[in-house]
């Protein structure tokens, strides 16, 4: 029976081919998008899962007021926390902390110098991740003040093979941390794949406390991120209440309040708003799942809607096969069966087309994807197939084999009109998802390009970001003023962090007539050299910059708009700040500025100009002359880093990394929209065909009473012209709310307007006229002799 | 006895109205008989040949087929009943374009979960008795109308009924085909087969042993 049932199969295919073939491109077509959605959204929830002890594994947060009504969350933490957290607090089991070097730092053999990103830990953390030591011993590979351990692809790169790394020695060098030690290898570790992070080297903790200024170890010092594993049975939700005032108890002055959050959630869950975790990552993954499942969705209706609109060709076969004696079980597996096997056959074709643009899709997500060829991967493509086929073959399959045989046989066609009503309201769905994600599409690249050009207060346009390594630790200065005479170079000067992350933080200050709520304030904080303000383009609102300061004198500070705002200050020049160290009297204000991401409202921020801790220098060079400059530059470079590569990033391309996650997000939406609207419309061409073929005969008996050729092109067209606009009607409220939702996350924001919206709306609309014109043209034009000849 | 149709009737209601398909019909059909219906168009005889080859119900009335009562069998029954014991001949043949001649021969013993082997022997067999074995492969629009007709017959035959219904089986073809299947018919008949036709050819009617006139759903 289920050979009879394949051979019916494959001669229906032979017979009608248009329909096999739109059911095939629309099903593989789906397909292939939910197989790659799906690898990519395992990739992404798999992420950190690997730590053996996830479910106890805690990031230390601080919650801190912003002055500003809510709460901003950091991830730093006075390097005090430590010992606090292992003497003090019973359900900490064990706590780690580690400091991040900023930016690169050198590592350095005999004969090799590469650089590399890593950080500072105490000793348990390799106990505490379970980022497995190939060579080494977990509980001492971090004990001595001089120890460190590296990843096995830095052991290859600086010793050629892992195991002559053990025991070796190291220079480590860091510009802006003042690091020049030498390191032994104790330990080689391997980052297994699903982790977030990635990093090369990690040294003792104990090192970056002898190395750290005791004036700088206090309580409102937050150099440090904390980790700890708490006891089994340890309820978060209580212990966090418990342990929310714990650096107020160690200094009365500190608003932070302190929060465990789930290590293993940061990855997905990785956006603070007032101090809740909401959404991050996690939205993209339910977002692009819900739009997968959705374009397969418009791939079954297809199936469904081509079917029942062929019921008149397939009813004869139900009605003879019933008479001479099939039951409707048997007929409504043979439905099953065909759609099952359509499924089955697009799942292959999915399959190897996944396996072909795997390279491109890794691409576009940015993500090293691998396509797994295992029994529990082929069990479930084989489930969704079979799923695929049972959901788009079962509305066909029920409805189709319901009537009774003489109904069918008489040539009457049971169709009735809540089933034209049922297909109808099909084609409307598939056309709002459509609609839908073209406007998704479009308002996401709307706000990056809004982002892009957005005025940030300064002008990122050619400037050159390098990072300040090896020989420009302590020759900076140097280098700034013979760079400052390359004829191309317009401003030089450095600065601490770089311009889309001011991390440092301060707070606690006090000045005169300050207010209760302005005590709270806490202030981005960042040291940057002389002529910065100029070298960027800040504008000054009033005082002065600090064009040819002598750096590090601690008398002296300037700030943004909205610091001077928050404070209350009438006449801010002259006002002396006490910073709980040196009293700062303010000599400028700038205007605001953007720095972070534009998620975010700008704040307080400090510009002090100081020579320490600085990671990155700025350089500004003329348009047009870049490539001269930068050659200029490359030779300045070597001088004093010979044998160094010059690594350098313009200040543009950084920002743009800023909005990575969004951005692939909008490439692989463009790709999952067009992949919507492509599909529906072969579904749309599908029906307008059949129903053409219908309709013949009326077309014809209208004619012959009189209708013209457009008369009769207009009718058939604006039939399925309507459920595109219905689907507009429908979808487009929903549109601007989705919309508007998603943009409310920025701070800064296009507006909406209604042309974007019905925009795309229309290029649906133009998109299905082109669909249906054809196949119009072609029946109105049609000779009605020959038409009603057949009948 | 084959089978006994008491006091059938059939209606439909239409705009508060009921109007009568079958009014009281009385029919005794025994093994071995040919019976032609004939009547007007719209006097209610395909409706009679559905009602008697269980295609369609009725309203009232009592329905024996070899000693069981239709009107009181489950769905379920019912059709297994005609599965077993009725065969169809259509006026527009109703063979599948999809399949060819002898695949159309086998699918009804498909249904009837026949064997593969058997399946084979029962269609060589009609191939054979139908002298279309050369045909075999064909798909039906390869075929003239008389050669599908011969074709439906053979459909219906190959399960071995006890009763075959024919609805207007000459409506499509030419006189000197429908004569050859008019002739198929008769001398299936001798060999045992009852047949039911409904015909609006006198001549045709003439092959039957006996005639049935419908008048507005009623005999006359």
């Amino acid at each position: 029976m289920l050979k009879n049932h394949i051979k019916l199969f494959l001669r229906n295919i032979s017979r009608d081919k248009s329909t096999f073939f739109i059911n095939l491109v629309g099903l593989t077509s789906s397909l292939t998008c939910v197989l790659l959605v799906f690898l990519w959204v395992k990739d992404e929830v798999v992420k950190d899962q690997f730590h053996a002890n996830k479910e106890q594994l805690y990031q230390v947060f601080r919650h801190v007021p912003n002055g500003q009504g809510s709460l901003n969350t950091y991830t730093s933490n006075s390097s005090l926390m430590l010992k606090a957290l292992q003497q003090e607090v019973p359900e900490v089991e064990q706590a780690v902390a580690i400091f991040r070097i900023n930016g690169n730092a050198m590592l350095q053999t005999e004969d090799k110098k590469l650089a590399s990103i890593g950080f500072f830990a105490s000793e348990d953390y390799f106990k505490l991740f379970s980022i497995p030591l190939i060579e080494g011993n977990t509980n001492e590979v971090l004990r001595d003040v001089n120890s460190m351990a590296i990843s096995k692809r830095m052991a290859e790169n600086l010793f050629g093979q892992e195991s002559f790394a053990i025991g070796k020695s190291l220079i480590v060098k860091n510009g802006e941390d003042g690091l020049e030690d030498v390191f032994t290898i104790n330990g080689i570790f391997e980052i297994p794949k699903n982790s977030s992070e990635n990093f090369d080297f990690v040294l003792s903790y104990k090192k970056f406390l002898q190395k750290r200024d005791s004036r700088d170890i206090h309580w409102g010092s937050n150099s440090s991120r904390v980790y700890a594993l708490l006891k089994t049975g340890v309820g978060i939700e209580s212990f966090n209440s418990k342990i929310k005032d714990f650096i107020k108890t160690k200094d009365s002055e500190n608003q932070a309040s302190v929060f465990f959050g789930l290590y293993a959630d940061n990855y997905l869950k990785n956006r603070f708003v007032n101090g809740k975790r909401s959404g991050g990552r996690i939205t993209y993954v339910i977002l692009l799942s819900i739009v997968a499942l959705f374009i397969l969705t418009i791939a079954c209706i297809n199936f469904m809607n081509l079917s029942t609109a062929r019921a008149s060709k397939r009813i004869k076969e139900i009605g003879v096969k019933k008479v001479v004696g099939a039951e409707r079980n048997s007929l409504v597996l043979q439905f099953l069966t065909e759609s099952v096997l359509l499924a089955f056959f697009s799942m292959i074709l999915a399959y190897l087309t996944v396996a072909l643009i795997l390279p491109w899709f890794s691409d576009v997500t940015g993500k090293q994807l691998e396509f797994p060829f295992n029994i529990s991967l082929i069990l479930l493509i084989t489930g969704i197939a079979v799923v695929t086929g049972l959901v788009s073959g079962s509305y066909p399959a029920f409805y189709l084999t319901k009537f009774k045989a003489i109904s069918v046989l008489k040539g009457k066609l049971p169709i009735s009109h809540g089933n034209r009503l049922v297909r109808k309201g099909l084609v409307i769905f598939q056309f709002s998802i459509s609609i839908l994600l073209i406007v998704a599409v479009s308002v996401i690249y709307m706000q990056l390009d809004f982002i892009q050009s957005k005025n940030l207060g300064y002008n990122k346009d050619n400037i050159i970001a390098i990072e300040r390594q090896d020989g420009l630790v302590n020759n900076m200065e140097t280098f700034l003023q013979e760079a400052r005479m390359i004829p191309g170079v317009v401003n030089a000067s450095y600065m601490q962090g770089d311009m889309t992350n001011f991390s440092n933080s301060s707070s606690n200050h006090r000045w005169p007539g300050q207010s209760e709520e302005s005590k709270k304030l806490t202030f981005r904080h960042a040291h940057v050299g002389p002529n910065f303000i100029e070298t960027m383009g800040i504008e000054m609102k009033e005082g002065r910059s600090y064009v040819n300061e002598v750096p590090n004198n601690n008398s002296k500070i300037i700030l943004n708009e909205t610091a001077v705002k928050l404070m209350g200050l009438e006449n801010p020049i002259g006002t002396v700040i006490d910073m709980r160290g040196p009293n700062r009297e303010i000599i400028g204000v700038v205007k605001d500025f953007n720095i972070q991401s534009l998620y975010e409202e700008i704040t307080p921020m400090a510009l002090v100009c100081r020579s320490e801790w600085i990671s990155t220098l700025l350089i500004k060079i003329k348009a047009g002359e870049e490539k001269k400059t930068i050659t200029a530059l490359t030779q300045l470079f070597e001088k004093f880093n010979p044998g160094l590569p010059f690594d350098f990033d313009f200040l543009d391309s950084q920002y743009e990394q800023l909005y990575l996650a969004e951005q692939r997000v909008a490439s692989l939406s463009k790709y999952l929209a067009g992949l919507a609207i492509l599909i529906s419309c072969l579904g749309l061409f599908g029906l307008v065909t059949f129903t053409a073929q219908l309709r013949k005969r009326e077309v014809s008996i209208r004619k012959v009473l009189g209708q013209t050729t457009s008369q009769a092109f207009i009718m058939l067209s604006s039939e399925f012209i309507k459920l595109v606009v219905a689907a507009m009607v429908v979808t487009l409220p929903i549109a601007y709310l989705l919309a508007n939702d998603w943009l409310s996350d920025f701070a800064y924001r296009i507006p909406l307007r209604i042309w974007y919206f019905l925009g795309a709306g229309c290029a649906a609309l133009l998109i299905a006229m082109f669909t249906v014109a054809g196949q119009s043209l072609l029946t109105a034009n049609s000779s009605p002799a020959k038409a009603l000849r057949q009948e | 006895m084959l089978l006994q149709l008491k006091n059938i009737f059939k209606w439909v209601n239409s705009g508060g109205q009921r109007i009568f398909l079958l009014k009281d019909v009385n029919l005794e059909v025994s093994e071995g008989e040919f019976i032609s219906i004939m009547g007007p168009s719209g006097s209610g005889k395909s409706t009679l040949l559905n009602v008697i080859g269980m295609l369609d119900g009725f309203d009232e009335g009592e329905y024996h087929f070899l000693d069981e009562s239709v009107h009181s069998l489950k769905e379920k029954h019912r059709s297994n009943l005609y599965k077993e014991y009725i065969g169809f001949v259509f006026q527009s043949y109703h063979l599948l374009d999809d399949l060819t001649v002898k695949e159309n021969l086998e699918m009804p013993l498909l249904y009837k979960k026949y064997g593969s082997s058997e399946r084979k022997a029962k269609v060589a067999d009609m191939l054979d008795r139908f002298n279309i074995v050369g045909k075999k492969d064909l798909f039906p629009a390869q075929l003239s109308g008389g050669q599908q007709q011969l074709v439906g017959i053979a459909r219906a035959l190959i399960s071995n009924p006890k009763l075959i219904l024919a609805d207007e089986p000459t409506g499509n073809l030419n006189s000197k085909q429908g004569e050859e299947i008019m002739e198929l018919f008769k001398k299936l008949n001798d060999e045992g087969v009852t047949i039911i036709q409904v015909t609006h050819s006198e001549k045709n009617a003439a092959y039957g042993s006996r005639i049935i006139n419908l008048l507005d759903g009623r005999m006359v």
